[in-house]
């Protein structure tokens, strides 16, 4: 018998990915902000026409989950702190004010102990560090109790398990054994063990003696992994550190076609999906479409001199 | 050197409150902050440790508008993940910086909405990452780049990040050990908190600004004690060090 690599191509992987998410509509998503997001997978589930769904991810996001909404892909959102950092997330802001969607609100502690009990296997994490804020009286992941050995009063942040986790590092073996080479890991590896069914892409695929010379190395071993994908530059228009950078120019870009459709006029966001989601027939059209090697060489030679 | 930018100023005001052998962080939004932690480095507190947001110790080569980015860590001792983040949430730092789209009398502050409700805002903003330094850090900063009558207000719509809540009773009720929001900081004026009733007043204001700036541009009464004065300005040697060493491309000054 031999053994069954996890490496498989983006097409076979959004058949997991999308039958996974009709039985359970709850898709989380790796990286932090604008680092190591798996844009290129989001872009492919929204081209296969994802609809409702309740997105989480490590406490802070923004570019991806702006773009999920702009697409009508999702229905909630349970993420705490939802932001392109310099400036608001125009399609988010749009979207909840309308009430087309439920923005919850959260804190990273409720949010990263539920998958921590996920990962842990029991039914809930217990949190002392939550007092006084509004959000206690909104979050919908939280409960009180009294706490068993102390008797004091504690939150319990239930289980947190995403049916689908999407997540972005820089290398993988054809086993689906994970490395990040970024300083920061993120929650990429609790999510991984919360998850039931978690899809990486990578920007390029090493040879297993890679990975063995190194096992310290590997961030998230391939038991965790149902199927790896190789897209060079899968995390633009964030960035893949130390690989390259993230693309401000583009986010800039991009926000402020979401808000000029915020203000009444859709066209440009329209065009943008059509040009950037579902227009591209793989990563290769998706790379010329937005500036080529040109572009993602300047983006390399920033993430280089950091 | 005589001229300095409002943010220069902030930075030093910031850098001279934090002590050696402390360990704080700031958030996402963390441009000032960076450079206030790493010029008391440079100065008086040389063992100060930044850590408690998955990282510990970065040697950036200039400021980025974030810190939790591998641009803005540059190199660093250390790196951690989430799970350390729920450690660090409950043992708390020394030392935090928050700021928000409104902020109190009190200083609590509002990332969540501003007008209407949670689930019908008529204006929704970011949220917040993490909420748990507010009060299991021993102090935090306040510290919005921009200072006016709609993000200075009366009360917030939405507390997220709690300050003093309405005063010494109400934070004891809720459990707030801690000392809280210490100094608010902004581009016009230094302000602290009344101590026997946790109300802002202000402490200094900056150069270039009158008492009546400040007030003009903050949307509710602010107390203004006897004998406040100017902010002592940044020294020849904070700015020789911001500009040369810790900002050399001018972040603090666009």
């Amino acid at each position: 018998m031999q053994r069954d690599p996890k490496l498989v191509d983006l097409d076979e992987a959004m058949a997991l990915a999308v039958g996974a998410l009709r039985d359970r509509p709850d898709l989380c998503l790796g990286g932090l902000f604008k680092q190591s997001r798996p844009v290129a997978l989001v872009r492919a589930v929204l081209a296969a026409g994802a609809k409702g769904l309740n997105l989480y991810s490590s406490p802070g996001a923004g570019y991806d989950v702006d773009l999920m909404i702009a697409a009508d892909a999702v229905d909630a959102v349970f993420i705490p702190g939802v932001t392109l950092e310099n400036r608001l997330c125009p399609n988010f802001r749009a979207a909840v004010e309308s009430q087309r969607i439920t923005a919850h609100a959260l804190d990273a502690l409720s949010v990263v102990g539920g998958l921590m009990a996920s990962a842990n296997g029991v039914p809930f994490q217990p949190i002392a560090a939550l007092k006084a804020s509004d959000v206690l009286k909104h979050n919908p992941l939280i409960s009180e109790f009294e706490c068993p050995i102390t008797g004091d009063t504690l939150h319990a942040a239930r289980a947190v398990r995403p049916r689908v986790t999407f997540l972005h590092a820089q290398e993988a073996d054809r086993w689906g054994n994970i490395r990040h080479l970024s300083t920061m890991v993120y929650a990429d590896q609790l999510m991984a063990r919360a998850s039931d069914l978690v899809i990486v892409s990578v920007d390029r695929i090493v040879e297993d003696d890679v990975v063995l010379d190194d096992p310290r190395r590997v961030t998230i071993p391939s038991h965790y992994v149902d199927a790896v994908v190789h897209i060079p530059y899968g995390a633009h228009p964030t960035a893949s550190f130390p690989l390259y950078s993230m693309d401000e120019e583009h986010i800039d870009a991009y926000a402020d076609l979401g808000d000029a459709a915020r203000k009444g006029d859709g066209a440009g966001l329209t065009d943008y999906l059509a040009q950037h989601v579902t227009g591209p027939a793989d990563q290769q059209a998706y790379l010329d479409k937005i500036g080529g090697t040109k572009r993602l060489q300047d983006l390399e030679q920033e993430a280089a001199e950091l | 050197m005589s001229d300095f930018s409002p943010l220069e100023q902030m930075t030093v005001v910031m850098a001279r409150d934090l002590k050696d052998r402390e360990l704080g962080a700031a958030g996402a939004a963390a441009l000032v902050p960076m450079a206030a932690i790493a010029l008391a480095r440079e100065l008086h507190a040389p063992n100060l440790s930044i850590g408690g947001e998955m990282f510990f110790n970065p040697y950036p080569r200039r400021l980025y508008p974030s810190m939790l980015d591998d641009r803005a860590l540059g190199r660093c001792e250390g790196s951690e993940t989430f799970i350390e983040l729920f450690g660090h949430s409950h043992h708390g730092l020394d030392f935090f910086f928050h700021s928000g789209l409104q902020h109190d009398r009190f200083g609590n502050i509002n990332l969540h909405f501003v007008g209407g409700t949670l689930h019908e805002p008529k204006m929704r903003g970011p949220g917040a990452a993490n909420l748990s330094y507010c009060h299991t850090s021993t102090r935090f900063y306040i510290c919005p780049t921009v200072h006016n009558d709609r993000n200075f207000v009366e009360k917030v719509d939405f507390v997220t990040i709690p300050g003093h809540l309405e005063g010494p009773e109400s934070k004891r009720a809720a459990g707030l050990m801690n000392e809280g929001p210490r100094f608010v900081i902004t581009p016009r004026a230094v302000m602290d908190f009344d101590p026997d009733t946790l109300e802002m007043r202000l402490k200094s204001v900056h150069s270039g600004n009158s008492v009546q700036d400040v007030l003009d541009h903050t949307g509710f009464a602010l107390n203004v004690p006897e004998g406040v004065g100017q902010t002592p300005p940044p020294s020849e040697d904070e700015l020789g060090l911001l500009r040369n060493k810790i900002d050399p491309t001018g972040e603090l000054r666009h």
